[in-house]
């Protein structure tokens, strides 16, 4: 049992991890955000840790304790809150493609900022970041709480009158509004959830991962987050967590049968470097034939549902009315 | 700052500015026929570069699939250039026709579409990579010819130096602009092709092959792409597979900040992101790429529809 | 009983009679100017109807009302207060709701869904009371729901409280989304073009239906409608737009001779 803890203690850590990011998507998704921002909240999160564990609380034992990492876990939600709310309250009044644009504005401008500013290292980044447990499986003990809470969170959350509000701003912005819902409100509240949920992974994974640095919030983590969301499911906080999940393990579980000689060498040796064209590849052939997800809320709802229609969402006439109400400034 | 300097750095700006605009023009021809973003414009933008080098039978580095190859034909640069931009162009067509068209027959959400194509941009950038590796590759310093290094623009008691490959890019660019805007004014295909991006039913209507049209389009935009791609890995250097994605993402500061769709509406935002990140002080040099994405954010916030864009009324 | 479109209001007691007063709006959309300067005022407990050609401007007015769309210049009182520049969750807030011309519901969810959203405004229970099931939560979530059935029943959709909105034929969406509407609660009630794809006995429904829930939930209507029969029968009064502009205002005898509605109508064909 040890053996399989510490061999695959990694690799089981990094898929609760990948859930919850998957999740931090999932948020501002349920109020009908396509949000790339995500990855600049976890490296903010990772950048608050390192610097703290590495600068501020520098006289820890031999092994750093988790109430600090808990503390700095919570500072890093805390500060992304603050942030999602300056950045979505004028940024979340765009839609569809220019929200898209602004938060991938966004993760541009903080990963520029992570390169140059001598707080966070520069390109070299944090190093030595020091750890609470002996070993990775033991981050368990916090991945897994983390994880459990936030599926409970929003099973609850889409049987409330908030996640209602969020779930009808996604099916029809224009008419959640002409129905009393506050869009620019609900909208910012989704989006610094997901923001504090990136944040808080992005601090535990600085221990996790022991350096940090900008490479932690690339364009790259958005898309693999997105894969994530599109391929695990985008209707309901199942899909993210099975697809972050799945999307985690398989190169790695690929590569390891690929150990046995039950796969040719090139697969295996594609499945770990190429990486990124499978996600690549999965995210285009997603939105083909799954667009919401192998996870579909039809799996859990005993109702009549036909299948699903295609999709003739009044976009333009949503940006339209709102670059009216641009001109004049209602 | 003196005046050569500032003449140089006017200079760089407009050059590098002119480069995001003809790439930046692949994004606006697209969007103003099909109204999506196709964010494999990056992709094949890094191909045209790379197309390009292999045609001139640039070797492979040490990592990747191929390593140590190359191809058996050593082509000029110009012929390579025009190659490699068409190849670029075909890529776009195969990527419209596999990845776009079927999200097109069901009247997919643009959203979509863009998501899709973000897929692609990862896909073919790391299929680079795992061909041929990640390390940088040069041009042959003889690329273009017998041109000095450096132009003088100045008297020779006031020397103004300017890479004499800026200079090129950016005289390219003019010419490149000059015959496109020529082209979609003042030719049937140009006003056909204004037709079925204003209304493409009623273009299809009236006799016009919209599909045929649309095709067109995404070679264009391909060719644009590689041919950008080319002249920015000429300039420097390629800098491994991902130097597209940035400049990628940069285009999409130039469409916004031009107003998306709006083809002069590139060549203004093109060139001001250009003259922006130039004339970024040299302490804050590292800071330069970021000057794209704030003027991007800003834009987005107080003026969403661009500099040059028009607003479009649509029932609710 | 009818107020001439224009008329002074002499004293402040005149702002509380009229339910909506829509004083010289104005919409523009670039050169064309959809609404012009259209005024009338709506009584309290009014069937009021909005009627003219295609094009003329009544789905733009209404959704200058509702706060969609932001008026050119004008006012729009409220039971006496100014919405022209309010957004619109805080016009529904106060009591204003709609249907619209081409139904807008929320497809991929449920009928009672639906409904249960509409009553947003008039609940309060935030994140933290919802997720970890304190007051008022439950309490309101339960009412909610109950909430939702009876507004179901009323428009006699009640069995099919689980059914998908998208897989409602089209007659029986119009009713779901005016049983939506009437979850707001709202004083005043825009319904844009509700029997469209009706045939006769269902408009005869409708008519009763409106007529109904004026009395029992002490509404005021205004209606745009295309049916003409439908109009003259249910409506107390009525305004003619073409054009964007207010050519006739009157009861239903009044408008229908009136020539320039009759050219209007016949001339624009």
């Amino acid at each position: 049992m040890e053996a399989f803890f510490s061999t695959y203690g990694f690799l089981l850590v990094s898929m609760v991890f990948a859930a919850l990011l998957g999740l931090s998507l999932y948020l501002p998704l349920m109020s009908g955000q396509l949000s790339l921002a995500s990855p600049g909240f976890y490296a903010l999160g990772g950048y608050i840790a390192a610097g703290l564990s590495t600068k501020v609380f520098t006289n820890a034992g031999p092994l750093f304790p988790v109430p600090l990492v808990l503390l700095e876990m919570l500072v890093a939600g805390l500060v992304s809150a603050v942030v999602a709310v300056v950045v979505g309250v004028p940024a979340l009044r765009l839609r569809g493609i220019y929200l898209a644009l602004a938060t991938i504005a966004f993760i541009e401008i903080i990963r520029v900022l992570a390169l140059n500013l001598e707080i966070t290292g520069g390109a070299v980044g944090i190093f030595g970041v020091p750890q609470p447990f002996k070993t990775q499986i033991e981050y368990m003990w916090i991945a897994a709480p983390l994880l459990v809470l936030t599926m409970l969170f929003l099973y609850r959350l889409e049987r409330i009158r908030v996640g209602r509000a969020f779930i009808a701003i996604r099916e029809d912005e224009l008419a959640s509004g002409a129905m009393g819902i506050d869009p620019t409100y609900n909208k910012v509240l989704s989006f610094t959830m997901g923001a504090v949920l990136a944040g808080v992974v992005g601090a535990v994974s600085a221990h996790f991962l022991n350096t940090w640095n900008a490479r932690q919030g690339t364009f790259d983590a958005s898309i693999v987050y997105l894969a994530f969301v599109l391929i695990g499911g985008s209707r309901t906080f199942l899909g993210p967590v099975v697809g972050g999940m799945a999307l985690t393990a398989l190169p790695e579980l690929l590569r390891a049968a690929s150990g046995n000689g039950s796969l040719p060498d090139w697969v295996a040796q594609f499945m770990k470097d190429g990486r990124l064209i499978i996600f690549g590849f999965l995210i285009v052939v997603g939105t083909v034939f799954l667009p919401q997800g192998v996870v579909t809320p039809r799996m859990f709802r005993r109702r009549k549902a036909s299948p699903p229609a295609a999709r003739t969402e009044p976009a333009e006439t949503v940006e339209t009315v709102e670059a009216a109400q641009k001109e004049n400034p209602a | 700052m003196s005046f050569t300097e500032f003449f140089q750095q006017l200079l760089n700006g407009l050059s590098i500015g002119s480069v995001y605009a003809i790439f930046a023009l692949g994004y606006t021809l697209v969007f103003s026929i099909l109204g999506i973003i196709n964010f494999s414009h990056a992709a094949v933008f890094t191909l045209g570069a790379y197309f390009t080098y292999a045609l001139m039978g640039g070797v492979v580095g040490f990592n990747g699939l191929l390593a140590n190859k190359s191809l058996p034909i050593h082509l000029s640069f110009v012929a390579a250039l025009l190659l490699g931009s068409v190849l670029a162009g075909v890529v776009a067509v195969v990527i419209e026709r596999l990845a776009f068209r079927p999200l097109r027959a069901r009247g997919a959400d643009p959203l979509l579409t863009l998501v899709s194509s973000l897929g692609v941009a990862i896909l073919i950038t790391n299929l680079i990579q795992y061909m041929v590796g990640a390390e940088p590759y040069s041009f042959p310093a003889n690329a273009y010819g017998t041109l000095p290094p450096a132009i003088n623009f100045g008297t020779p008691d006031n020397p103004i130096p300017v890479r004499s490959v800026q200079v090129v890019i950016f005289a390219v660019s003019v010419v490149i602009l000059a015959a496109l805007t020529f082209a979609i004014n003042y030719t049937r295909f140009g006003k056909a092709l204004r037709a079925v991006a204003e209304d493409a039913v009623t273009a299809s209507l009236l006799g016009i092959n919209t599909d045929f049209y649309i095709l067109l389009t995404f070679f264009l935009s391909g060719f644009l792409g590689g041919l950008a791609g080319t002249l920015v890995g000429s300039s420097v250097t390629i800098a491994g597979p991902y130097f597209g994605i940035s400049f990628g993402l940069k285009g999409l500061a130039v469409i916004v900040l031009g107003g998306l769709g709006d083809i002069p509406g590139a060549v203004v935002g093109g060139l001001v992101i250009g003259l922006a990140e130039a004339f970024v002080p040299a302490e804050y040099s590292g800071y330069k790429d970021a000057a794209a994405f704030a003027l991007l954010f800003i834009i987005l916030l107080i003026r969403p529809r661009g500099l040059l864009g028009r607003t479009v009324i649509q029932k609710v | 009983m009818s107020v001439q479109p224009g008329a002074a209001l002499a004293d402040g007691s005149a702002y509380l009679v009229c339910v909506l007063e829509v004083r010289d709006v104005t919409r523009r959309f670039g050169g064309l100017v959809a609404v012009n300067q259209v005024s009338f005022s709506v009584q309290p407990g009014e069937i009021f109807g909005l009627i003219g050609p295609n094009g003329a401007g009544k789905t733009t007015l209404f959704n200058v009302i509702t706060g969609l769309i932001p008026a050119s210049s004008g006012h729009l009182l409220y039971r006496g207060e100014d919405i022209i520049h309010m957004r619109p969750h805080r016009i529904a807030a106060l009591g204003i709701a709609r249907t619209f011309q081409n139904i807008r519901l929320f497809s991929n969810l449920t009928a009672l869904e639906n409904v249960m959203i509409a009553q947003h405004v008039h609940t309060h229970s935030g994140i933290i009371a919802g997720v970890f099931g304190l007051p008022p939560s439950p309490q309101e979530e339960r009412a909610t729901r109950r909430k939702a059935h009876d507004l179901l029943h009323m428009v006699g959709l009640t069995n099919r409280a689980d059914e998908i909105a998208r897989n409602f034929a089209y007659g029986d969406q119009r009713r779901l989304e005016i049983a939506r509407a009437l979850a707001l609660e709202p004083q005043l009630l825009l319904l844009d073009e509700p029997a469209a794809g009706m045939n006769h006995n269902e408009k005869l429904e409708l008519s009763d239906f409106i007529r109904e829930i004026r009395l029992s939930l002490n509404l005021t209507v205004l209606l745009i409608e295309h049916h003409v029969p439908l109009v003259m029968g249910l409506c107390d009064r009525i305004a003619v737009l073409n054009f964007g502009e207010l050519i006739a205002l009157g009861d239903p005898a009044k408008v229908q001779n009136d020539p320039a509605v009759i050219e209007a109508y016949l001339g624009s064909e």
